[in-house]
């Protein structure tokens, strides 16, 4: 795989995806043969097939796609900023930050009629909010602690607060509307469902962003590999570098997670695909993130509409299937290597 | 004395409430090889880490190359002092070459990627080093006297002025740490960059060193020119043992054999 150029590889992967973009455009409910959905794709198609495609698919694949690199993306900034290889949104509170942020909004906003009694355009808001919360006090907790820094401790602190923003979310489910408790579900297991084209812009437009600051500070991603005192050493200003990353991994992460739900894992296994199959410290390895998790989370959400269909299936219970058993492995191959 | 690579002032500095410096004066000479002798915890770790801005002193100036530290922007810095930490680390699967590479990380601007003059740098570290034969190697598989020689290759290609080594020859064995100390010698001596380090071995000091400064609980014991510096009475004083040195014939620096103190002989 390394002997091949850098920018084939990262054109290979492109071309994976578009491929895989296809395919999951194609099958369904009323499933469409390649040559129509790519007719349709590029305004050729039959009318029917054009509405299928354009309003009913594209849509939730686009989300897909988008939510996964903004999941993958946090994931290797987290990853890096913490000189963790098993850290994760997931895995720091992050994500259940940011579901206490929905549950709370859902419960806060509703009226007696099981309304809400405002926009639900403001839900993506709070995912941000609580995930920001969260965030936050891990960092706190770790700032605090003498031996805060060490890797390990912040994912113990990130554990121990994502237990407790679980517990929240069950106590508020419960204690909620009845109703809303349905849609906070769904919302929980990661599920990307009924997407329009504002939210697959919302997502864009996020990813635009993050995309420009990390071509400005790429340099700096990779320059984090190194132990702080040596990163200062070679030039870096290595606490407010943390700072932007994090901040940056937070937004990315209550982005996705704000439309498609707490889809997991997928921050977590989506840099460690790309370190296998394009390199760590390559040029373009935050691309080929992307790229993967952009893959995996279509992959997932596709798997799960048509496997069972008419049943669709939570996407992020795919994810967390596979990527559960990547995490146990990672840790205790770490074990072996920390010894 | 030419212009000063650093200056302190009043430097005290602190870890959790515990005082490692303590209201410390020292003035560096630039241009020479300037080693930091002590006992363990005596400061020369914190000087150094106050030198290179890796740690706030909690009182005092320092100065480096006459301007004061707080005035250097973290690349300026980087450009002018390298400093290697004393447990240095990267993931095991980085490469000699991208771990060399990223000590070129201040003197990249904007989104040019590795300029002629960046390989140029990471090369000629590679080659003072003698590691250029292994620069495809992932750091995880080289021996502990390769390992350290990698990372001052990268201290290297941050082509500073000033360099920092913390303790280099430590973890190395006899031949390995002569070889880092000659090459230290050859930086001094061909390239005219200073060089401070933190040295246990004061044999070693006294052969490379031309200043020495013996740190004892958190302050300068004494500061000056090697053979000043490193005598029996300084080391008995500083470091409670006896100490002899002993002029060897066809060597022209004496060597400095430790002897248990009368105290801990009287006490068995």
């Amino acid at each position: 795989m390394n002997r091949i150029a850098v920018p084939t590889r990262l054109a290979a992967m492109a071309a994976c995806l578009v491929a895989v973009t296809v395919v999951a455009t194609g099958v369904g409910s009323s499933a469409l043969p390649l040559d129509r959905v790519v007719a349709a794709l590029i305004g050729r198609g039959e009318t029917m097939d054009e509405v299928i495609v354009w309003t009913l698919r594209l849509p939730r694949v686009a989300l897909a796609i988008l939510a996964g690199m903004a999941l993958a993306l946090a994931g290797a900034l987290l990853q890096r900023v913490t000189r963790n290889p098993v850290a994760a949104p997931s895995i720091l509170g992050i994500t259940d930050g940011a579901a206490v942020g929905v549950v709370a909004f859902l419960w806060i906003f509703s009226d007696d009629a099981n309304a809400l009694t405002v926009s639900i355009h403001w839900q993506p808001l709070a995912a941000a909010l609580g995930a920001l919360v969260f965030s936050a006090l891990v960092a706190v907790l770790a700032l605090l602690d003498p031996q805060g820094r060490s890797p390990l401790r912040i994912i113990l602190y990130g554990i121990s607060l994502a237990a407790l923003a679980k517990a929240a979310v069950t106590l508020m489910m419960i204690l909620g509307p009845v109703y809303r408790a349905g849609q906070a579900l769904t919302w929980l297991t990661g599920s990307i469902g009924a997407a329009h084209w504002s939210d697959v812009a919302t997502v864009a437009a996020g990813l635009v962003l993050a995309t420009v600051v990390l071509a400005l500070l790429g340099r700096l991603v990779r320059q984090l590999v190194l132990d702080p005192d040596t990163a200062a050493s070679t030039g870096v200003a290595v606490g407010r570098t943390q700072l932007v990353f994090l901040a940056l991994a937070v937004a990315l992460t209550a982005l996705a997670v704000s439309q498609v739900g707490a889809v997991g894992f997928v921050g977590l296994i989506a840099p460690h695909i790309a370190r296998f199959l394009h390199g760590q410290f390559t040029e373009g390895f935050l691309a080929a993130t992307a790229m993967i998790g952009g893959a995996l989370v279509l992959g997932a959400d596709t798997l799960a509409r048509t496997m069972a269909a008419p049943v669709e299936l939570p996407a992020g219970a795919l994810t967390a299937l596979v990527g559960a058993p990547l995490f146990l492995w990672l840790l205790l191959k770490e074990r072996r290597t920390h010894g | 004395m030419a212009e000063a690579l650093a200056r302190l002032r009043g430097v005290t500095a602190r870890y959790d409430g515990v005082t490692a410096l303590d209201l410390v004066d020292l003035d560096l000479p630039d241009g020479r090889i300037t080693a930091f002798c002590g006992p363990n915890g005596s400061g020369k770790s914190t000087a150094l880490r106050v030198m290179r801005r890796l740690h706030a002193p909690s009182n005092g100036t320092v100065e480096i190359a006459g301007r004061p530290l707080h005035d250097w922007s973290p690349k300026e810095l980087a450009k002018s002092v390298a400093m290697l930490s004393q447990s240095p680390d990267a993931p095991p699967e980085l490469t000699v070459q991208d771990l060399v590479r990223l000590g070129r990380f201040a003197h990249k601007r904007g989104f040019r990627g590795q300029q002629s003059e960046d390989r140029a740098a990471c090369d000629r570290a590679l080659e003072v080093t003698e590691m250029a034969h292994l620069a495809e190697r992932p750091i995880g598989r080289l021996s502990g006297g390769q390992l350290q020689r990698a990372w001052i290759a990268m201290t290297i290609a941050q082509e500073t002025p000033h360099i920092l080594l913390d303790e280099p020859t430590n973890h190395l064995d006899v031949s390995h740490a002569f070889e880092v100390l000659e090459l230290v010698k050859r930086l001094n001596r061909t390239e005219g960059r200073s060089i401070v380090l933190v040295l246990h071995d004061l044999n070693m000091a006294m052969r490379y060193a031309d200043h020495v400064v013996l740190f004892d609980q958190g302050r300068v014991a004494v500061a000056g020119p090697t053979r000043s510096v490193l005598t029996e009475d300084h080391i008995t004083e500083v470091f409670g043992i006896e100490c002899r040195l002993i002029e060897i014939e066809g060597q022209d620096v004496p060597a400095v054999v430790p002897l248990p103190s009368e105290q801990a002989i009287l006490a068995r």
